[in-house]
């Protein structure tokens, strides 16, 4: 991830963005902002103003009021210059099914004005990117829904955009492509792309985006680093313990610890797994080192935090409006 | 089984009872009875029989559009659910071949059908104009409901038949042109025959009986036969009987073959026919929208050269059928032949033209790519202007033999046809072309028959301007001693027509693609 400073451009900055669809309020004072060199999860229930949002984002609606800069230039006032730095991929499959992968590419490719030669080597790269570069000549009707999807990612690379506005892209993807999808996502990421990504998936976001942006009904919920959302109030002082074998007595000497409030089993316990709960007064990194003396066979020592699913579940209102 | 058909027939019923564009489309009709029968109600002053030729009119228009609605409508019933991959989840709900045909078929006869109940009301009013009982207008629209249940049936075979609606629509538009066409071919070809080849009789005999048979069932020799001849005919008659029957056999077969059919669909796949095209294609341009719209929308280089030949073949048909009579060939052609080249190669434009910009749009739409085109560095008119241009490219066959339909076949054509008339028909194809491109953006299939009938309406209204501007343009360029005031007067008339009728619609086109676009 890129270093962020003070002066650093927002790749997308946000500000009281309202859109209504005949008197249907969609979105209301939307604001927030996704730094560049970041992957940003954007993510809603069904109805929240997700694609609204992007499709303002990109260009292909004008927003009612508010402002919204891609890179520092307008979208209202300077929508051509924005579509040259943006790579938009929808959330349904839209594809000329009869074309074959390169026709395809090479079409989009002409159509951002490069040149031939450097047509052959753009599509080159981005089908070795997606790993489709052996499927180059295969129709994209005889694609599955995985390498259709992959083509269509691949598509919005061709004018090596600096913003990647992926709408739903795992959706309708088995779990083996999702991951595929998620490791050429982090790949983009390593090579300095901005991943603006709405999805519902949110075990892998949570996982992949360095920040998030809830939204429900129109209104932001939330919108800052992953971390700070999966921190909880209930869970501060919290640790979860793992251990590589059963060892009697061992609650015993971890209730002997300094700092130790309580130890308890997890839901399914093993014998293996404690949950602990440590006094203010003690950091992580003092108990880390009387667990090390205490010589137990560790496997891992963390700090319990929300799943993203339960953190999405308390921001966000159960029905659609 | 019979409950899978009534659940899907009752859903496309609500789903056609929901949209706006059907209750529209019938209201259009409605009151294109009105302005029929205002129309006939002006002239009928000082003549006789004003009833019949307002019915006449009507019956002949509805014909047209039952078989090109039937062509756009009824082909998609099966086709939609196999492109959008819905088929076999129809199958795994437990819906027979008989359930899916019935249910997929049956509602959008009931729609079609009712477009005819509505116009009924008003054919009935032509009976107090004149010259016309009221059995014979439900005797003529006993024969239309024949002529669209046959149609109907015809396009379901081709529905089942084919994987795309594409390809079911290019079947079911030859078969119709079998049917109209093979009659006039067949019988100037038996003509013709005699005096140079000697034919068995038995063959002579099948000829003649195919022309016999698809005379009897065609609907414009049975209106001809209910308006004049109706002392002699019955309420039903052969046309009848002969649209219904086949039309269900047509169905029979539609259900009967439809599991064999889609399963050999899956298993086949486009990839060989698409291989043959591709080393055609080769490497996008400048205009990137421009090649793709003619190498992967109207067929590129292997459909262009195709129409060029299959043109060529048109054109020598013609002479070969002069020779055939009088033993001299003769590649100018004249009299009622030059004529005859004349219009089959206009018509072959006309019907080209309206088929490219009725498609073109809402291809894009049907496959979603619309707002993968809008993020593209290209303005929406000059993405308009590329599509234009790669259909343009595709008409370059029909436009070549029309010019050469022209050039030789001059000498008749400039003593027996009037330029102006011509030049209306230039405005009206331009007209219809940008009213299919619009209606394509609002209907599914029904942006063709809507274009006939909105064509038909407009030309009425717009014959006057076409006429008149250039007689006034001519009389005032002449007392200003222009040298070339027909094609100045032409030119105004063209800028005119433009300004006022062409450019709002091409606004509008603008306008709903980038509406589209957000979707």
């Amino acid at each position: 991830m890129a270093v962020i400073t003070r002066d650093t451009v927002p790749a997308i900055s946000v500000t009281n963005l309202s859109h209504a669809f005949r008197g249907h309020q969609a979105l209301h004072q939307v604001t927030f902002c996704v730094m560049p060199q970041t992957l940003h999860g954007f993510v809603g229930p069904n109805g929240a103003g997700k694609t609204t949002t992007l499709k303002v984002i990109c260009t292909l609606l004008r927003q009612n009021r508010g402002e919204v800069e891609v890179l520092g230039r307008n979208v209202r006032s300077d929508p051509e210059g924005v579509r040259r730095r943006i790579g938009y991929m929808p959330d349904h499959f839209s594809m000329y099914r009869q074309m074959t992968v390169f026709e395809y590419l090479d079409f989009f490719a002409a159509a951002y004005g490069l040149l031939a030669a450097e047509r052959d080597r753009v599509i080159g790269d981005v089908l070795t990117l997606t790993d489709m570069a052996g499927r180059r000549d295969d129709l994209i009707s005889g694609l599955s829904r995985g390498m259709q999807q992959r083509v269509g990612l691949a598509r919005v690379l061709v004018h090596d955009p600096e913003i990647l506005l992926l709408d739903e892209p795992a959706s309708g993807l088995d779990p083996g492509a999702r991951i595929e999808l998620m490791e050429i996502l982090r790949e983009l990421r390593r090579i300095g792309k901005t991943i603006f990504i709405s999805s519902h998936i949110l075990s892998e976001l949570a996982e992949l985006c360095d920040s998030v942006t809830v939204i429900d009904r129109g209104q932001i919920r939330f919108s800052g680093p992953m971390d700070v959302l999966l921190e909880s109030p209930d869970s501060a002082g919290v640790w979860n313990l793992k251990l590589s074998v059963v060892i009697a007595g061992v609650r015993e000497r971890l209730q002997g610890c300094e700092g130790v409030v309580s130890v308890v089993d997890p839901e399914f316990a093993t014998g293996r797994d404690f949950v602990l709960r440590l006094k203010d007064s003690i950091s992580g990194n003092d108990f880390l080192r009387q667990l090390v003396n205490l010589d137990l066979p560790l496997v891992s020592f963390s700090q319990q935090r929300r799943h993203l699913n339960d953190a999405f579940m308390e921001l966000t209102t159960r029905g659609v409006r | 089984m019979l409950q899978g058909a009534l659940t899907l027939f009752n859903w496309t019923l609500r789903v056609d009872q929901r949209s706006r564009w059907p209750h529209l489309i019938r209201g259009g009709f409605a009151l294109f009875m009105m302005f029929a029968l205002a129309t006939a109600w002006l002239d009928a002053f000082g003549t006789t029989r004003a009833g019949l030729r307002f019915f006449e009119a009507v019956c002949y228009l509805n014909i047209v559009l039952i078989t090109v609605s039937g062509i756009s409508y009824f082909v998609t019933a099966l086709t939609e659910e196999k492109e959008a991959g819905t088929f076999a989840l129809l199958q795994m709900a437990g819906m027979t071949p008989l359930a899916i045909t019935l249910g997929k078929s049956t509602s959008r006869l009931v729609s079609s059908l009712l477009l005819l109940v509505t116009q009924l009301p008003f054919a009935f009013l032509a009976v107090t104009l004149g010259g016309l009982l009221w059995q014979q207008v439900i005797a003529a629209w006993l024969a239309l409901a024949a002529w669209l249940i046959l149609v109907a049936n015809v396009a379901l075979l081709c529905s089942a038949r084919c994987v795309t609606s594409g390809r079911a629509m290019a079947l079911a538009g030859l078969l119709a042109m079998m049917f109209f066409g093979l009659p006039v071919v067949i019988v100037r070809t038996l003509a013709a025959l005699p005096t140079v080849i000697v034919v068995a009789p038995t063959f002579v005999d099948v000829l003649q009986g195919v022309v016999k048979v698809l005379t009897n069932i065609s609907p414009f020799s049975r209106i001809d036969e209910i308006l004049n001849n109706w002392q002699q005919t019955s309420w039903l008659g052969v046309q009848f009987w002969g649209s219904v029957i086949p039309g269900g056999l047509c169905f029979v077969l539609s259900t009967a073959l439809l599991g064999r059919w889609s399963r050999l669909a899956e298993n086949s796949g486009t990839e060989g026919y698409v291989r043959g095209r591709r080393w055609l294609a080769g490497r996008c341009g400048r205009l990137p929208v421009a090649w793709r719209e003619f190498h992967f929308f109207t067929g590129g280089y292997s459909f262009l050269v195709v129409k060029l030949l299959g043109g060529g073949a048109l054109f020598a048909g013609f002479p070969a059928l002069v020779w055939t009579q009088t033993g001299r060939w003769d590649w100018k052609p004249e009299g009622d032949v030059a004529l005859e080249v004349f219009f089959a190669c206009l018509g072959w434009l006309t019907v080209e033209t309206l088929l490219y910009a009725s498609g073109t749009l809402f291809a894009e739409v049907r496959q979603g790519t619309q707002s993968s085109l809008a993020m593209l560095p290209i303005s929406v008119t000059g993405l308009l202007l590329q599509k234009l241009l790669g259909c343009c490219l595709a008409l370059i066959p029909a436009v070549i033999w029309t010019l050469v339909a022209t050039v030789l076949g001059w000498e008749t054509l400039r003593v027996r046809l009037d330029m102006d008339l011509l030049l209306a028909w230039g405005v009206m194809l331009l007209f219809s072309s940008q009213v299919a491109a619009v209606l394509s953006l609002y209907t599914r299939w029904a942006a063709l028959p809507l274009t006939v009938l909105c064509s038909f309406v407009a030309f009425f209204c717009l014959v006057l301007p076409i006429l008149m501007i250039p007689d006034v343009v001519t009389v005032v360029a002449r007392s200003h001693q222009f040298r070339y005031t027909r094609a100045f007067a032409w030119c105004v008339t063209a800028f005119w027509i433009w300004l006022l009728v062409v450019l709002p619609l091409q606004l509008w086109i603008r306008r709903r693609w980038m509406e589209v676009t957000r979707v």
